[in-house]
């Protein structure tokens, strides 16, 4: 029971960091139809730049502490957000109209840039993050299961962007011209809607959330490299389906399933089983909900 | 007598450019290719065993060279993985290289190996100790460094001789490398009398193995042995740490690596047990001291893993044979490794290699990182 416990909270954790990368999959799905495969390269790059932030202001002020923290994550937000904003001026508006394998290949290439980027600029080897910014205690729970004071922040930011985001979508005007221009680009356009602003904003938040993601999920392991991308972009990339693309709940809750099966899986069965249990158990989700767990439309393209 | 001149002359002309065509010709350079990872999770190890091998070519071109000709280098990235090893392999295969040095990892020298093979090219791996590797007859192809076997059974003997170890685990990530040496040391802990209450692999793309860590920490075990890379070491450490587990960890060689202390941190990387190859500076050999003062005086680092010395050793080995043989065709090298005794070794001396190509004795010693954070060789080892 205990060692369940234990196991469930390990799942929320991992989960969790699905779920925040699949936000950016998702709302860039839900306004354009396009699947950016960039977007777990730019998780990556906040990884990088949190680091380049973090080192830079402790050798400014010398120590930096936890407050620290805080202006980099807006600074890594920032850039990526930026990043993400010059990709879909660069590399995705110009095909907007080229149909639909274009933009994806386009995707596909702008990933393989800013991987090979990072490890251009910043080496190949493990780069780890200072130790101490986060104070390392633990909370014991209920029948000795421990629960770090890391993992508490974690799953209280993970929550919190989650709801910002869906309270943003839901209830703003923007967030209402969003989801007008997800169901159609035309007649929002008539509606006097500027979809290329809408897009443009999606591009910045996607992205800007991802690139936080890339920093807390570096804070939390401490170390990580130039491939860290790829693995958490493949792994949210299905979290945003099994959930419904394009459903930002969806994208949470698509997450939080996903680390929990695999948990489970590598937990009871063995680490060696747990993507085969784990997609046999999505392949079963996706049989009998095509559209995803909350997905209301069949994803009719790719 | 003018005509005799003329004709002289005009011999000379004809026959000067052959001369002048010998001369390039001879002074070609002995061509040597390296396959290493450059790129990739095994960066760190690729690029550091390749400045090893550049300060021992340079120091020989700077000597003359062997039999009058330069060495030059055809350097190739693998990334550690399989499939671009086999494209590698052929390139440098292409190039016309005598001899290979690499790969850095077993799954890559594997398919490589198969290449060299056809070609008839002398092999040699630095770092790759599945034991498989040599299984496949192939004449040409030798290790400078010992086998998982000899190291299974020396982790073995360590856990129960000097941990005292009754009930242990042991976990590998499914690479060539990891479970051989898994599979070893399963067998030789159950020849001693342990009991392997748990065994199983980790998927090394991942990050987080605390659903793993959780079922070993209900285990109750004695002591766990890690079979995998020094990447996934440093992780398993922390997030044991974080967890709150009590485990006794001993790693395997891949884990013999300062990265390995940075990404777990000192105070989760203290008091754990790796088994491996000596550390450069522990090797008591005059040629080590040399390499450790040379590889500083160039680099301004210490050679910081085993297998960069290896890769030195690699190159030591090859150039070794050269000189004795005076020959640089494949075929008699390989055979004079064969007939080879007692060389005067970077990494201490090389009795020799037995008919498969794998190098006979053993160096394996247990170390433990200290409080600083350091390496230092165990005060005790298990019985030779």
């Amino acid at each position: 029971m205990q060692q369940l416990l234990q196991q469930l909270i390990n799942g929320i954790t991992i989960g969790s960091f699905y779920a925040l990368v699949a936000l950016g999959y998702t709302m860039v799905y839900g306004v354009l139809k396009l699947i950016n495969f960039a977007h777990g390269d730019l998780f990556m790059w906040g990884a990088y730049i949190g680091l380049t932030g973090l080192s830079l202001l402790a050798t400014l002020l010398g120590g930096g502490g936890p407050v620290s923290i805080f202006p980099v994550a807006v600074i890594v937000m920032v850039t990526i957000a930026l990043i993400g904003v010059l990709i879909e001026r660069i590399a995705y508006r110009p095909l907007r109209s080229a149909g639909r394998l274009a933009p994806v290949i386009s995707a596909l290439g702008a990933a393989f840039i800013l991987e090979s980027l990072a490890r251009n600029i910043y080496g190949a080897s493990w780069k780890t993050y200072p130790t101490g910014l986060v104070p390392a205690g633990r909370v014991a729970l209920l029948g000795g299961v421990r629960i770090s004071i890391m993992q508490v922040l974690v799953l209280a930011v993970s929550f919190l962007l989650m709801a910002l985001l869906y309270l943003f979508v839901y209830r703003t005007r923007i967030g209402t011209a969003m989801r007008a221009v997800s169901l159609d680009h035309e007649v929002s356009r008539l509606m006097g809607i500027d979809v290329d602003r809408i897009i443009a904003t999606v591009f910045l938040i996607g992205p800007g959330l991802g690139g936080l993601a890339g920093m807390i999920v570096a804070l939390y392991y401490g170390s990580f490299d130039f491939t860290l991308g790829w693995i958490f972009g493949l792994k949210a990339f299905i979290s945003a389906i099994l959930g419904g693309i394009g459903n930002i709940p969806g994208a949470m809750l698509g997450g939080m399933i996903l680390g929990i099966i695999e948990t489970l899986g590598a937990g009871y069965v063995s680490p060696q089983w747990k993507d085969v249990i784990a997609y046999v158990i999505l392949i079963l989700i996706l049989i009998f909900r095509p559209t995803g767990l909350l997905g209301e439309r069949v994803a009719e393209k790719l | 007598m003018l005509r005799k001149v003329l004709l002289l002359a005009l011999a000379a002309v004809l026959v000067l450019p052959l001369f002048a065509g010998c001369k390039p010709k001879e002074a070609a350079p002995i061509k040597i290719g390296v396959e290493l990872p450059l790129t990739g999770d095994y960066a760190y190890e690729g690029q550091g065993m390749l400045k090893s091998i550049q300060l021992l070519v340079d120091q020989t071109n700077e000597a003359g060279g062997l039999l009058g000709r330069k060495i030059e280098l055809v350097v190739e990235d693998d990334a550690g993985d399989a499939g671009q090893a086999s494209q590698v392999a052929q390139k440098l295969v292409d190039a016309g290289v005598i001899a290979v040095i690499g790969a850095y990892n077993s799954s890559a020298t594997e398919p490589a190996s198969v290449i060299y093979n056809q070609a008839g090219i002398l092999h040699i791996t630095p770092s790759s100790t599945a034991t498989r590797l040599t299984e496949k007859g192939f004449q040409r192809f030798f290790r400078v460094c010992f086998l998982d076997d000899r190291q299974g059974l020396f982790a073995a003997k360590f856990m129960k001789e000097v941990l005292g170890a009754q009930k242990i685990g042991i976990l590998h990530d499914n690479s060539t490398y990891a479970q051989g040496l898994a599979e070893h040391t399963k067998r030789y802990a159950e020849q001693l009398g342990m009991n392997v209450a748990f065994y199983d692999a980790i998927n090394p793309a991942d990050k987080d193995f605390t659903p793993t860590l959780t079922r070993i920490g209900g285990a109750g075990l004695d002591a766990i042995y890690f079979t995998g890379y020094h990447a996934q070491g440093g992780l398993l450490l922390k997030q044991s740490a974080d967890l709150g587990l009590k485990l006794q960890w001993v790693m395997g060689n891949a884990c013999n690596n300062p990265e390995l202390i940075q990404i777990a941190g000192v105070e989760n990387a203290a008091g754990t047990y790796v088994t491996t190859e000596p550390l450069p500076k522990d090797v008591n050999v005059p040629e080590a001291k040399k390499y450790v003062e040379d590889f500083k005086a160039r680099y301004g680092e210490e050679p910081a893993s085993v297998w960069w010395m290896m890769a030195a050793e690699a190159f030591n080995v090859i150039r070794y044979a050269i000189e004795q043989t005076k020959s640089t065709d494949p075929k008699v090298l390989a055979e004079f490794l064969h007939q080879a005794k007692n060389i005067n070794g970077i990494t201490g001396p090389i009795l020799g290699w037995d008919e498969k190509g794998d190098r006979l004795g053993t160096i394996h010693v247990a170390y433990v990182i200290s409080d600083k954070g350091e390496f230092i060789l165990n005060p005790q080892q298990p019985s030779p």
